[in-house]
Formats: C-alpha cells, structure tokens, sequence
C-alpha cells in the first residue's frame, strides 16, 4: 500500500536523525549533549508507552518495571559476572520481555482501570523486591563502572530511540500487525469475530513495548553509574511517560516525540530553575494529563473521546488511512 | 424472486437437501446461564449451499443459539458439528478460522478506523501480506457497495451502511458459512431489497447461510428451510410456506388464529 504522506514522514523522521547524528560532531558542549542524550530516552520510552497505550487501548502504569528490569539486569550481569555491555543490554531485554510474558498473561485479561491498577501494584512489588534484597544493593542501589564518554553514550541512546521509532512504525504502521492492535483497542468481541486472538496480540504488544524499555534502561544504567530502586523502578518513569503520551496524542508515532520533547523541555527549565519546589512538579505533571484529557482530545484516549473525535474528523485521530485514491489533505495533520 | 431458488427444497423437513454432508449440524444443544435455559436441546442441520432462517419471538434463544455457533458461548450440553468436526467450544477466532463468518446484532464496526481499515483486518485472515488484504478488501467494498466510503471513518456511516460494512466484514473472511444476525432489521425497502441480493448473491457462490430475521418478507423470501424457536426449544422445522402454515407457529409466532 504505501501512502505517500505516510512515507513522506518516515523520510522527515530520517532526515532528523541523521541531524541527531551530526549534533556531536560540531557540538562539544558536555551539558547540552547530556540533556539531549536524557531528551533521547524520554522519546524512546514515550514511543514504547504508546504500543500499549495508543494501539492496544491499555494504560501500563508498570511500564517503569520494564525500565528498571533492564537497569537492574545490565549492571548485575556487567557488575557480578563481567559480561561486556553490549551483551549485558541484550540479557536486561530479553528478561524484560520474559517479564512481559509473565506480567501480561494475567493482566491483560483485565480491562480499563483493573489493568492500571494490575500492572502498577506489579510494577510497585518489583520495586520492592529490588529494595529489600541484598543482590540489587538494596535502597543503596548500584554503582557502575564509569566509563566517562558522552558522546558514546547519546549515540547509543540514539541508536536504541532511532531504532525503536523505525521498528514501531513498521510494524505498527505498516506490517498488519498495527492494524490488528487497533481492532482490539477499538472492540475486543468483534476482533475475535474475524480471526484475531486478543489476548496473544496484547501479549506480544506488550513484549514489543518491553524490549526497547528495557535496553534504554541498560543504556541509563551505564551512562548514569548509579541506579536504585526509584531512579529506575520508580512510579516517575511510568507517569511521565504517560503524560507525555497523553500529551502528544496517543495511537501516533509522532504524537509520543511530540509530547517528550514538550514536556523534556519543561521539565529540565524546571530543574534549573524551580528545583527547591520539587512538590510543584508532580502538581504540574497531573494537571497537564487532566488539562490535556479535556483540552486536547485529539491526545487522549477513552472511547467516548474516540468517538467524538472521528465523529468530528479531527486530525490526529489515526493517520492517513491506506489505500489508493486517498486525497493526503483530507486527514493529514 | 426466490420462488426458483426454493424449488430444490425437499419436503422432508429434519434432512437437509440432497442428502449431501451437512456443512453444520447442531446436536441436542442446550444453554444454560444460571437458572434460565436460553436453548434447549435443539438440533438441525445445514446443507452446503443452504440459507437456513432461523426465526422466533423476542427472547426465543437464536442470538444465544449464534453465539453457541460462533464460539463465544460454550454449549452446556450437546455438539455443533462443523464441516463433520466438533467444533464445540472453540473459541471465536479459531472458527473464524475454519470458515465461520458471523455480523452482530448490534453492529460493532471499529469506529475508529475508516470503513477500508475495517476490511482489511479481516482480510488479514486469508492474505497476511497487507498489498493482498487491501486489494481483496476492495472487492469486498465493491460488493457490499461500500467502495465511494472507503475513506471514511466507520463511525460515519447510516445504520445501512454500518450492517452493510458488518456483512462486509464477515465476508473478508472468506467464509464458508455465514451467521447473519437481523442485517435487515431497522433498513428501509429499498435497502431491503439490495440487502436480500446481496445474501442470495452469496449464496450463488457457495456460502452456506443461517439468518435470524424479524422481517417476514424477508425471512421467507430468501430461505431455503425455516428453524423455529420457541422458549429455547425448536418447535417447527420446514419449508417456509409448511411453517407458515404450522398450527404451532402461528400460535407461538405470528398470534392465535382466528377459526
């Protein structure tokens, strides 16, 4: 099929990160490419948040376990058996996805607000499994060799973020299987009607959510030297995620990017500026989910407001529909 | 129209034509939720090629008998036989599989995804490749007449044109037989019309039909054999004019006879 406005945009997104690439090169400021390698992760753990968030209609408030599963699985495999990073990062995503299988399987047979309550009461035992056992340091956390190179580390960030966004837009815009996601997301009864199990397409939705999660959490892990239970287990890294996903519009590619580099951007002018009202932040962080739930439906998913918003033809709502003859004005953004 | 199409229908009414294999055969079917036995040991079967109207009042047990059919509901008792295999039990999307196409009484389109995305996503099932799914969903588009829709999102569409897309649908499965639940229910003459050719036009290319239909122009008019429910039990079976005529049919269904 290939819709040209859709292939339009992949290319955008090429371009982009081919800029992305060169940033190191003629940039050398150390601070900067810090803050630009963590605005990397935000987007890479936006975009993973949106496979279940956005495609399959499930809000994972456990997203973080994922994060903190691959942290945790990279520095103990590189700390306690000296296994090289690269080796290290892959073990934390394949542990990652077992954890999705076992996570998912019963979760995701629950609907609506039992799977956000579900996933966040899992994601929370794993957080304290992590700070009462002695292996993970417990609330000491972990100390990495530091290996001293920023540079290394914003291309590796890049690397795993590029190619999560090119990987999710193949097989979520593209192969069926994004399609397939949808007709669960949009009804679960009538997808099993024509041939979908929606239980083996959520499960595998959220072990595609799981692997990139979790290789930005090895990533982290390394490039910080320093992990604990709620730097990398923590509810923060679910929630910000979410509100950048709900904030950038939800069941898009683009929307997710969107959102991360908003709210990557506000939240560092926080920091530098705001930081002795660190309260305020997490104020802010749940008005703008309320705010953008009601103001942006464009952003937010629920059925009601999917609804409404075909029903208006807003943009946004699901890009380009496929096929020949389409006109790329009628539903572009 | 259908008086040609009727006249291979045999007067024995428990056989199916032609003594061919039964493509369906439901034995001694039972549904119980809870204290309420929705189907009550019914049992009929279905000739390949045969449009079967299943009919009765409100609450007489055929959207449960559907749903028995289809896999959404396990039988309590008793078998559904499918192309000679039991199939009781399985879920929805395993028969889907096997060549079981069903529509919804209240139509369930995916409202948020345009009418050619809804196709294509039951195109999936026979072609995995998408070029394949979208171009067989077009000629699906063609024959449910919803081509000049394509674009647009499901949720836009009339009454008409979502039980249209939700034949649609079933039809992208590449069924070899088809549970059509009330897709004529609430269309006006017209659409009637275009409705009941297009299920006839199924039938000529070899898919085999049961349809629950209110509408009594219809239901006679298209089917081969009438199965009639009653409180969850069968109580008629036969060519449609021997049913009309049926004592207890036309008591249980279409009111008490005046002498």
């Amino acid at each position: 099929m290939a819709p040209v406005s859709k292939d339009r945009r992949l290319l955008g997104a090429a371009v982009v990160c081919a800029a992305l690439f060169c940033v190191p090169l003629v940039l050398h400021d150390t601070f900067f490419l810090r803050v630009l390698t963590e605005a990397l992760m935000w987007i890479g753990l936006a975009l993973s948040f949106d496979v279940l968030a956005g495609y399959t209609g499930y809000l994972n408030f456990g997203h973080s376990a994922f994060f903190g599963i691959g942290a945790y699985t990279t520095a103990l495999l590189m700390m306690k058996a000296h296994w090289p990073f690269p080796l290290a990062l892959l073990a934390g995503a394949v542990a990652a996805a077992a954890g999705a299988l076992l996570i998912g399987l019963p979760t995701l047979r629950l609907r609506g607000a039992y799977f956000a309550i579900a996933t966040w009461a899992l994601a929370r035992a794993i957080q304290q499994f992590a700070l009462v056992s002695s292996f993970t340091g417990g609330p000491d956390g972990m100390r990495l060799t530091a290996y001293l190179n920023p540079q290394y580390f914003y291309f590796v960030m890049l690397a795993v973020t590029g190619g999560t966004f090119f990987g999710l837009w193949f097989l979520l815009e593209r192969a069926p299987f994004g399609l397939k996601l949808k007709a669960v997301r949009e009804d679960q009864e009538s997808a099993k009607a024509l041939g979908l199990n929606p239980t083996w397409l959520k499960l595998q939705a959220m072990v595609l959510a799981a692997l990139p999660t979790a290789l930005l959490g090895g990533v982290f892990a390394y490039w910080v030297t320093f992990i604990d239970p709620s730097s990398t287990l923590g509810d923060l890294v679910s929630d910000q995620a979410l509100v950048m996903v709900v904030f950038g519009g939800m069941g898009t590619l683009i929307g997710p990017v969107l959102g991360a580099v908003l709210m990557f951007a506000f939240k560092t002018l926080f920091w530098a500026y705001l930081s002795a009202y660190e309260v305020l932040y997490i104020i802010i962080l749940g008005a703008v989910i309320a705010l953008s739930v009601v103001f942006l439906p464009d952003g937010a998913l629920g059925f009601v407001l999917r609804r409404r918003r075909t029903r208006r033809q807003a943009p946004g709502a699901d890009p380009a529909p496929a096929g020949p003859g389409l006109a790329p004005s009628e539903k572009e953004a | 129209m259908p008086a040609d199409l009727r006249a291979a229908v045999p007067d024995a009414p428990a056989a199916p034509p032609g003594g061919a294999e039964p493509i369906l055969e439901v034995q001694h079917l039972s549904k119980v939720f809870g204290g309420l036995t929705a189907v009550n040991d019914v049992s009929f079967r279905l000739a390949p090629g045969e449009i079967l109207g299943l009919i009765g009042p409100n609450g007489a047990g055929k959207t449960t008998l559907f749903n028995v059919i289809s896999g959404y509901y396990a039988p309590t008792r008793g078998r559904v036989l499918f192309q000679g295999q039991d199939v009781s039990g399985r879920p929805p999307y395993a028969l889907a599989r096997r060549g079981i196409g069903r529509t919804f009484q209240v139509v369930k389109p995916f409202a948020g995804l345009t009418v050619l995305e809804n196709v294509v996503i039951a195109s999936f099932l026979r072609h995995p490749r998408r070029a394949q799914a979208e171009a067989q969903a077009w000629r699906v588009l063609e024959t449910t007449g919803l081509a000049d829709r394509a674009h647009l999102p499901a949720a836009s569409l009339t009454l008409a044109g979502r039980k249209r897309l939700e034949i649609g649908k079933a039809l992208a499965l590449e069924p070899s037989f088809l549970l059509l639940d009330e897709v004529v229910a609430g269309l006006n003459p017209t659409e009637t019309d275009r409705t009941m050719e297009l299920i006839l036009g199924l039938r000529a290319d070899g898919i085999s039909i049961l349809i629950v239909e209110h509408i009594m122009r219809v239901i006679m008019g298209i089917s081969d054999r009438l199965v009639v429910l009653n409180f969850g039990q069968k109580i008629a079976e036969g060519a449609p004019r021997d049913v009309a005529r049926n004592p207890s049919v036309v008591q249980a269904y279409l009111g008490k006879e005046q002498e």
